[in-house]
């Protein structure tokens, strides 16, 4: 097959992510509303507060991060939900593919729309907090996307084993993975508050350290980005590797003909 | 040698659940399917059919036994076989807000297909399956009828060279079912794909297979063309009288060569249905037209012992018919 044909299904995936959210209206919700309530409500908390302009910067950080990860996890995973809602997951599973298709695919389409969503909450924090994103350049805040989007990655890949490992149950996973991660990455304090054994946990977290390295441009500090840059990279190849491994067990029990009856 | 779309041999399945308990579909399943027949898998529900289908197109993985669909081993060569082969599912699933074009747009493309191709070949399924008019409507607002076509039409995408058809007609009413008998024949005959289908319809098996394999608890019971299958279980003849006046029905039963006596309609159990046939002292009021069904054997003297005991009533009419794949289907289902 040619490049266009293995292109066609990695976009199949974004095809279809892309015409059933223009058609959910949920998908205003999930792009406008919750990320502005979300994002005057801490930046509000802030004037209330009367914190100081890195503090803002800090915690505006977490905001939009918690914010674009949600957005973009949610694309990953709805991948297979919205196979699993329609049950045609077999009509997927049938066809000559990959489970890196299905991912990445998923992802493209979660970057689209997580990038949307950075522009909307960086432009409004910028008029009415005066949180200027670009601060250190240009290239932070790529890297800090690019660190959130491969977190919503392993996210989304986590929720698409348990879907094929638990069946419809696995639905509650793709809604609270992500409040896991506000509370150990540090998306609204540093990890250092935390207990010492959260803290073990948190720098087992790529997103803490993209966290870090972008909030060093505002309050100076250390951070290990390439810790976070190794841990993402790993934890994306072994849950693709594991979602492979699901697939084949799925295919094995039997469960990609439960999740289409 | 004829060219094999699917070799099985020793297919085993069972479906374990979280905590250990499993339950076995499909026992040593071994099969041999030619390239050019149309397949049929005919069973009572639960025996395994769907399972077997979904084998065989590479879904789930059987746990014993080896497998070669269309030459290419099914163990290793999963990918390659699903180039080339395709499924339509019974009560077909799809997104439910795509459309009828979106939805065949999402396939083709998972199939790899791409720019004017993957147009034209959505285009011509469409014209295919006669979906134009429904193209912009979406899956959830389509009739069972139209989903069974959106099926097939996905199934044809990749242009297969085996189609796997799980219970193609289930929910269709019968012009539906006309139809879609009318669209797998074509696509058999005039497009030379292998076809390999389950039902439970006999009508439908008998219509479009060129042979047939009769799946009862996850075994193969009996595999053979429609015709011979009927010939070799020898069930006899069904007779069916219309007649006025008196028989005694237990007499009749107790005939040599009679193996069944049933009302007609209204048969229950091998017992005359009371509503449709009063007996009155083991014999039938004479008063109304009455039917009797009677199965008999293939003797030729069975016919002549059935007739002289109706020698007081006056037969209206009489109709002999050989047995048809229900009654195959019933007899291997016992």
């Amino acid at each position: 097959m040619n490049w266009q044909g293995e292109l066609n299904k990695y976009l199949a995936s974004t095809y279809k992510n892309w015409v059933i959210s223009k058609r959910n209206v949920f998908t205003l919700f999930e792009l406008f509303f919750w990320p502005l309530v979300n994002l005057l409500s801490i930046g509000l908390l802030t004037r209330f507060l009367m914190v100081d302009e890195s503090m803002v910067s800090f915690l505006l950080v977490g905001s939009i991060a918690l914010t674009i990860l949600q957005v973009a996890q949610m694309d990953v995973a709805y991948v297979l939900l919205f196979d699993m809602w329609s049950k045609s997951i077999k009509n997927t599973f049938i066809a000559p593919i990959h489970s890196r298709h299905l991912i990445f695919g998923s992802l493209f389409f979660g970057i689209m729309r997580g990038s949307v969503v950075f522009a909307i909450l960086a432009s409004i924090s910028f008029y009415l907090f005066d949180f200027r994103f670009q601060a250190g350049g240009l290239i932070p805040p790529l890297i800090f996307l690019a660190g959130v989007f491969s977190m919503a990655a392993i996210i989304g890949i986590t929720v698409c084993i348990s879907i094929l490992t638990f069946g419809q149950k696995a639905d509650v996973a793709a809604w609270s993975l992500s409040g896991l991660i506000l509370l150990f990455s540090g998306i609204y304090y540093p990890v250092d508050v935390l207990p010492f054994f959260l803290q073990v946990l948190a720098r087992a977290i790529p997103l803490t350290y993209f966290l870090e390295y972008y909030r060093s441009i505002f309050i100076p500090g250390p951070h290990h980005l390439a810790v976070g840059l190794s841990l993402a990279a790993l934890y994306l190849l072994l849950g693709l590797i594991l979602f492979d491994r699901a697939i084949r067990r799925a295919r094995r029990t039997g469960i990609l003909l439960w999740l289409s009856e | 040698m004829s060219e094999k779309s699917v070799q099985a041999r020793g297919i085993c399945k069972s479906y374990k659940s979280l905590f250990g308990s499993a339950k076995t579909v499909l026992e040593g399943i071994s099969l041999d399917i030619d390239r050019e027949e149309i397949f049929g898998l005919l069973g009572p529900n639960g025996s395994g059919k769907t399972t077997l289908i979904s084998i065989f197109s590479t879904l789930i993985y059987p746990e014993k036994g080896s497998l070669s669909i269309l030459g290419l081993n099914a163990r290793r060569d999963r990918g390659e076989i699903r180039k080339i082969i395709n499924i339509s599912t019974a009560k077909p699933n799809f997104p439910w807000s795509l459309t009828v074009r979106e939805n065949l747009v999402h396939y083709g493309m998972l199939y790899g297909l791409y720019g004017l191709g993957l147009n034209r070949t959505v285009e011509d399924q469409i014209d295919a399956f006669e979906l134009g008019e429904y193209r912009d409507v979406k899956f959830e607002n389509l009739s069972t009828g139209l989903k069974q076509r959106l099926s097939l039409a996905k199934a044809m995408l990749n242009h297969p060279r085996l189609l796997f058809l799980d219970e193609p007609t289930t929910g269709l009413d019968p012009d539906m079912s006309a139809k879609t008998h009318d669209l797998i024949r074509r696509i058999h005959d005039e497009e030379g794909i292998s076809v390999i289908m389950s039902t439970h319809y006999m009508p439908e098996a008998e219509l479009l297979c060129d042979r047939i394999a009769f799946l009862r608890k996850g075994e193969v019971a009996a595999l053979d063309t429609p015709q011979n299958l009927k010939n070799h279980l020898e069930l006899g003849k069904r007779v069916k009288i219309a007649y006025r006046g008196l028989a005694n029905l237990d007499a009749l039963r107790a005939l040599e060569g009679v193996l069944a006596v049933r009302g007609n309609p209204g048969m229950v159990d091998g017992q005359i249905d009371r509503k449709v046939a009063r007996p009155v002292d083991g014999q039938l009021d004479g008063q109304v037209d009455k039917q009797l069904e009677i199965l008999m054997d293939s003797n030729e003297d069975s016919l002549d012992r059935i007739l002289k005991s109706f020698q007081d009533a006056k037969i209206l009419d009489i109709n002999i018919e050989e047995p048809d794949l229900e009654d195959v289907f019933l007899e291997l289902a016992r």
